[in-house]
């Protein structure tokens, strides 16, 4: 497959996951964050004789998980993508980090989804694509309830029709 | 006397009886000893009651999978039923059997015993039967390999209406029924010589050591008072002497060590190709055979030990689908030449284990370098901690930095020597590796998809690392550091078409 002259790129995945995807990682980050942040606080008031300067670090944590509640879902956003072609499946996924998966159709031997308790209340659901390799699962995360299940039946479609034990 | 396809159940045999009490006994000795110790020292009456439950309890349950355990063959399946309460019925079809494998203790060995292991490759877990006589349990590894090779005809071959590989798999279809075994490798005693140059065993020395340390505490030798007259007691000689003794002894030690386990683990060991399946006989005490079909080994990692390597030794695995862990070691220790010429015979291909690869650059060398210096950087660390603490002279961290950036560097430098990456044939080839030299030949059938990663690190030099996914070996082979875009040539090079939807082409040449 030599393609003639330039340097091959991975292009982006077609498709966006769905916006309320933005709010949801914001509400959990928020979370996750809040609660480290609200532990060194109160660690901070109720140890006795702690010197100033673990204010400051105290405050700087305060600041980044802050600055990460704000930033981190909208790069991610921009950053999460995929695509489902007749032959393979293809994510793009990170914000600090960039990790793009490929696999193709005829090696996918699961496919399930996943609702968590937090993605529901935004209607959301991610699925999951596995294969012979325990390096290989790939997912597609925040996608809208119907959207997935439009993708889960294609995709089940798709690997029944096709045969062999996928190792 | 297995039995004919088509008869009824057939147990394991008989002597069975025999093994698994005594096995039991072994398992139930230490709580068995715990309760009888317990018990004596509250009350003496029990005695009576507990001894002849702990001794007999075994026994007996020991019998029980002798009586529950069933087998059969029929013209298609090999059925185990197995269960008193709870009863399983495994079955596999004959023409998805991948792997048998035969395993002999000590214990199994004075009984003439065999455990047989039958895999499917496709799920991890294995049908099992434990133990047939060893007459039985060859006649059904050899029955069921020649009828897997039968049942399935060679239009089942997937893989064969690519139509540019006729030349590949013949050898093992034209096997036909007068299969001739081919001896890629027989052990040669003269490779002894690498022994003690292969560090693995170490690790379990290092256990063992672990073990006896335990129980130090309870040894006279080991306490404080002895220790200090011993110290005096060397104080009168040469302290150079005692550690010239000690150094001395414990390589003389060492090499005892390895060269027994060498030759306990690799005794008789054959390397044999038939009736297109490789074959691995080996041990002295216990002895196994592991059986794995050619078509599901999907390549070799040829391991070079920095010590090994010194002296020109290198170790051989194969990494495959539907065996237990995937990689098995194929050769002990051995010359470099002959882990190749048998990794080549493996393939079926020359050239992934020995053309020289194609490198990653220099900014994936100021990686690798990083990635050490960062990691040493570790000790002077502690060292300046340690003089903050113990209030040791200021400049004591120095010469820890500089030795410790001299290694790093060293390590750095060696880890970029063995990064690379290669596509030949159908073979895609990863260096690996910090000290040991790896590399690693998986076949491009094998793959099953791809993962480019890029930290932010590496994106900002334009570097990924590219990740083969695959169910055979650790089920990943990993291109570290490379180009961005030579990874995505790679890929798209090595599993033709599977990105050809996703790969745009940027024309910049100015």
């Amino acid at each position: 497959m030599s393609h003639d002259g330039g340097t091959p790129v991975l292009r982006a995945p077609t498709h966006q996951v769905s916006p309320r995807a933005i709010p949801f990682w914001t509400v959990s980050a928020l979370i996750g964050d809040g609660v480290l942040v609200l532990a060194a606080a109160i660690a901070y008031v109720v140890v006795p004789d702690v010197p100033g300067w673990v204010g400051l670090v105290v405050l700087a944590l305060a600041l980044a998980a802050a600055a990460h509640v704000l930033v981190m879902p909208r790069i991610r956003f921009r950053v999460h993508r995929w695509e489902v072609t007749d032959t393979a499946v293809h994510t793009r996924e990170g914000w600090i980090g960039r990790e793009s998966r490929i696999a193709p159709i005829s090696r996918v031997q699961t496919v399930d989804s996943r609702q968590g308790a937090l993605m529901r209340l935004f209607g959301l659901a991610s699925i999951t694509v596995t294969t012979a390799s325990a390096a290989g699962p790939i997912t597609i995360s925040c996608l809208d309830d119907h959207t997935a299940r439009e993708v889960v039946a294609r995709l089940t479609e798709i690997t029944a029709a096709t045969q062999g034990d996928a190792t | 006397m297995i039995p004919v396809p088509g008869d009824g159940w057939s147990r394991l045999s008989p002597r069975k009886l025999l093994l698994d009490p005594v096995k039991a006994l072994r398992q139930a000795l230490v709580p068995v000893f715990v309760a009888v110790i317990g018990v004596s020292q509250s009350d003496t009456r029990f005695w009576q009651f507990i001894l002849p439950v702990a001794l007999l309890g075994p026994v007996v349950l020991g019998a029980v999978p002798w009586l529950t355990t069933h087998y059969r063959l029929t013209d298609t399946q090999i059925q185990v039923r197995r269960g008193l309460l709870n009863k399983s019925t495994s079955t596999a079809p004959l023409d998805r059997v991948r792997s048998v494998d035969l395993e002999a203790s000590l214990l199994h060995r004075i009984l003439g015993l065999q455990k047989v292991q039958v895999g499917t490759g496709v799920d991890d877990d294995r049908i099992e039967l434990d133990a047939l006589a060893t007459a039985d349990a060859q006649a059904l590894r050899t029955t069921l390999l020649r009828r897997r090779v039968a049942v399935s005809s060679p239009l089942d071959q997937p893989g064969l209406e690519v139509g540019d590989e006729v030349s590949a798999p013949p050898d093992q279809l034209e096997a036909g029924p007068v299969p001739v075994p081919e001896l890629l490798a027989s052990i040669d005693w003269s490779w002894l010589r690498f022994a003690p140059f292969s560090l693995t065993r170490l690790v379990l020395l290092a256990g063992a050591l672990g073990v006896f340390s335990q129980f130090a505490d309870d040894l006279p030798i080991l306490n404080e008072d002895t220790a200090s007259s011993v110290w005096g007691w060397l104080q009168q000689f040469a302290l150079v002497l005692v550690v010239v003794v000690l150094v001395v002894g414990s390589l003389a030690g060492w090499v005892l060590v390895a060269v027994t386990g060498y030759v306990v683990q690799w005794w008789n060991f054959r390397l044999v190709r038939e009736q297109g399946s490789f074959n691995l006989t080996n041990g002295l005490f216990t002895t196994r055979s592991i059986t794995v079909e050619e078509a599901k080994v999907r390549g070799v990692e040829l391991t070079e030990p920095m010590l090994l390597r010194a002296v020109g030794g290198a170790e051989l695995s194969t990494l495959a689908t539907g065996v237990e862990d995937g990689v098995t070691a194929v050769l002990p220790p051995c010359p470099h030449d002959v882990a190749v010429s048998v990794g080549e015979a493996v393939l079926a291909a020359s050239g992934p284990l020995t053309e020289p690869l194609v490198e990653h650059g220099p900014l994936a060398r100021r990686r690798a370098w990083l990635r050490q210096v960062r990691a040493w950087l570790v000790l002077p660390v502690l060292a300046a901690v340690a003089v903050w603490w113990l209030e040791q002279p200021w400049w004591w961290p120095v010469p820890v930095a500089v030795a410790a950036l001299a290694l790093a560097a060293l390590v750095g430098e060696t880890s970029y020597r063995h990064l690379g990456h290669h596509l030949l044939g159908e073979h895609l080839v990863a260096g690996s590796g910090a000290l040991a030299r790896v590399r690693t030949v998986l076949e491009t059938d094998g793959i099953i998809g791809w993962v480019v990663r890029q930290s932010w690190w590496q994106r900002r030099i334009g570097l990924a690392d590219l990740v083969a996914t695959t169910a055979a070996g650790q089920e990943r082979v990993v291109v570290r550091d490379v180009g961005l875009d030579v990874a995505v040539a790679l890929a798209d090079r090595t599993t033709p078409g599977l990105l050809t939807d996703f790969v745009t082409r940027q024309l910049e040449d100015a």
